[in-house]
């Protein structure tokens, strides 16, 4: 596969995720687009690194996903947070506080 | 400590009082646990007194971070912010938070570490920990409420939280995929490999994302509509550190990958900045106009004053830089005073009415007064720092040909006296209610924290030069290395 394969899978991915975070009200189903794009960039860093740009994005790689694994335990406890509380993960960004 | 380490040294003894809150937590009973709150004050006031001691110059890390006068300046704002935080959150958090007294003040200080991590980062593998390091106590501290009040705000607590989760998320994925389209088209991480890469689509596209990314974190529109719900579901004081730590540690990752790494493609990327910069201003200041929740009133108020910072910073001078650096202090001590009265006034509520707010002269002058002052501020009246702030701003951006912008600017911040006078309204001009005729209550650390805040916005108001050229000169220093 040639680099613009990989930047063409990224790009795509990058899309579905964002598009995910947008549509999405289930709070377990924006965290899997947030980890869709989270992802895309990685196969970019990592697409790059192996087509001659240095060893530099691999190792960015290794630091993106632990951020992430970090980011989604935070995320995870929020939902029980939020479903203990409401008895629903439902959040919507457009809308103000419901009571 | 090795002499490599050295610009680090700050950084590496508050990563110590992290670990330090968390065994003294151990050891205190839940009744004592308030204690925390002084501890946290101690260390910040400690760091921050020592940053003048020591000598923090020179580069760590094969480069990787570099100290000097730049990252010094958002230390001292960092530590100072952090220290009024702790003293203004320690009652209110003793009251709803007893048993959960130690991780608040364990979370809000490693927040801090991740801010002053940042303005010295020179590769984006640092830059990025930094950015999570800060982000993501945020939005556990967001939701701190959870169980120990019983007046239905908890849930909202959990909104509000989740909210400002969410948005930091989505906004840190599409900062990686902008980085990392920026890496693959300049093969470099660190940010003075970023200017030498040719432009291309693909680098336009990434430097884009980038700008999008990191404009959900400070609020700037489009990308504010998190700030009003995250603010009104959250503790109060915890309000005060979020409506401007984390913004003025936004601004240095912007300036860091934008006046810096991409300085060279300005062309490219200030008329999007401009853009945004025009939207913050108008839409921060129409929005603040109908709110009756003072909470929410601020946070809209708080965007557009994101909005003037954002002029300072798609100028990309020197000059507007250290501009940018005066606003982010002023803003700093004028908000976080501003949010403590605000805190005092409503008391254990997480919704704070207006209506709260009639006759606040007469129940508790001297309270009353340092509000006006700091409504006063951040209206931009002279002669307190908010003046200074906004008229630095207008001066740089008419030399950098944006006329329009300033008048813009000018016609808004009238806008702007006009909802802020609204509270000002209510507690000196309205009669207080029948059942709240008794002085409002602060507590001694509290009223310590507004002291100070009051004596930086009089201060800096009255004195603005020393401040403005220690500004200029951190700015200097940044453009230069």
């Amino acid at each position: 596969m040639t680099l613009d394969a990989y930047v063409l899978i990224a790009g795509f991915m990058f899309c579905i995720g964002l598009y995910g975070v947008l549509t999405r009200r289930n709070a377990i189903g924006i965290l899997v687009s947030v980890e869709l794009m989270v992802n895309a960039a990685n196969i970019n860093l990592a697409a790059f690194a192996h087509f001659g740009r240095g060893i530099d994005g691999q190792v960015l790689v290794l630091f993106t996903t632990a951020l992430t694994v970090a980011e989604v335990v935070v995320g995870l406890a929020l939902v029980l947070l939020l479903f203990r509380r409401r008895k629903d993960i439902l959040v919507d960004l457009a809308n103000g506080l419901k009571g | 400590m090795s002499p490599d380490l050295q610009p680090l040294l700050l950084d590496a003894l508050l990563a110590g009082g992290v670990l330090l809150l968390l065994v003294v937590d151990l050891f205190l009973k839940d009744t004592s646990k308030a204690v925390l709150a002084d501890l946290t004050a101690l260390i910040f006031v400690g760091l921050f007194g020592l940053s003048f001691a020591v000598d923090t110059s020179g580069s760590a890390f094969d480069g990787a971070y570099v100290g000097g006068e730049w990252p010094l300046f958002f230390k001292r704002l960092f530590f100072a912010i952090g220290a009024l935080t702790a003293l203004g959150s320690r009652d209110f958090v003793a009251e709803r938070f007893m048993r959960r007294q130690g991780e608040f003040y364990m979370l809000l200080t490693s927040c801090v570490l991740g801010m002053t991590l940042l303005p010295g980062a020179q590769n984006l593998v640092l830059l990025l920990v930094a950015f999570e390091l800060m982000g993501l106590p945020l939005s556990m501290l967001a939701a701190w409420a959870k169980t120990e009040d019983t007046k239905g705000q908890d849930r909202d607590a959990a909104e509000g939280g989740m909210k400002l989760y969410v948005v930091g998320a989505a906004s840190t994925g599409v900062t990686f995929f902008g980085l990392s389209l920026v890496y693959g088209m300049s093969g470099h991480l660190d940010l003075a490999g970023l200017a030498a890469a040719p432009g291309s689509p693909l680098l336009t596209l990434g430097m884009f994302l980038t700008l999008a990314g990191m404009s959900f974190k400070i609020g700037a529109v489009p990308f504010h509509m998190w700030v009003p719900d995250t603010y009104q579901a959250s503790p109060t004081p915890f309000v005060a550190f979020l409506s401007v730590a984390p913004k003025a540690a936004g601004f240095a990752a912007l300036a860091a990958v934008f006046v810096k790494g991409f300085g060279s493609a300005a062309a490219v990327w200030a008329p999007a900045l401009l853009a945004i910069t025009t939207l913050t201003l108008v839409i921060g200041n129409l929005m603040a106009i109908p709110q009756s929740n003072v909470k929410r009133l601020l946070a809209f108020s708080g965007v557009a004053h994101i909005g003037y910072m954002l002029m300072a910073l798609a100028i990309g001078t020197g000059e507007a830089t250290g501009v940018l650096l005066f606003y982010l202090a002023g803003y700093a001590a004028t908000n976080i005073g501003a949010f403590l009265v605000v805190n005092a006034v409503g008391g254990r509520d997480a919704d704070v009415d207006i209506g709260l707010f009639n006759g606040f002269s007469r129940r508790s002058p001297g309270l009353a007064a340092c509000l006006l002052i700091f409504l006063l501020s951040l209206a931009g009246i002279p002669f307190v720092v908010g003046f200074w702030a906004k008229l630095y701003v207008f001066i740089e951006a008419w030399r950098a040909g944006l006329g329009w912008l300033v008048f813009l600017g000018a016609l808004l911040a009238v806008v702007g006296l006009w909802y802020y006078l609204q509270i000002a309204y209510a507690a000196y001009i309205r009669p207080p209610a029948a059942d709240r005729e008794q002085p409002v209550a602060v507590d001694p650390r509290t009223r310590l924290a507004i002291g100070v805040c009051l004596v930086a916005v009089i201060g800096m108001g009255a004195w603005p030069s020393p401040f403005i050229e220690n500004a200029l000169a951190a700015a200097k220093a940044f453009i230069a290395h």
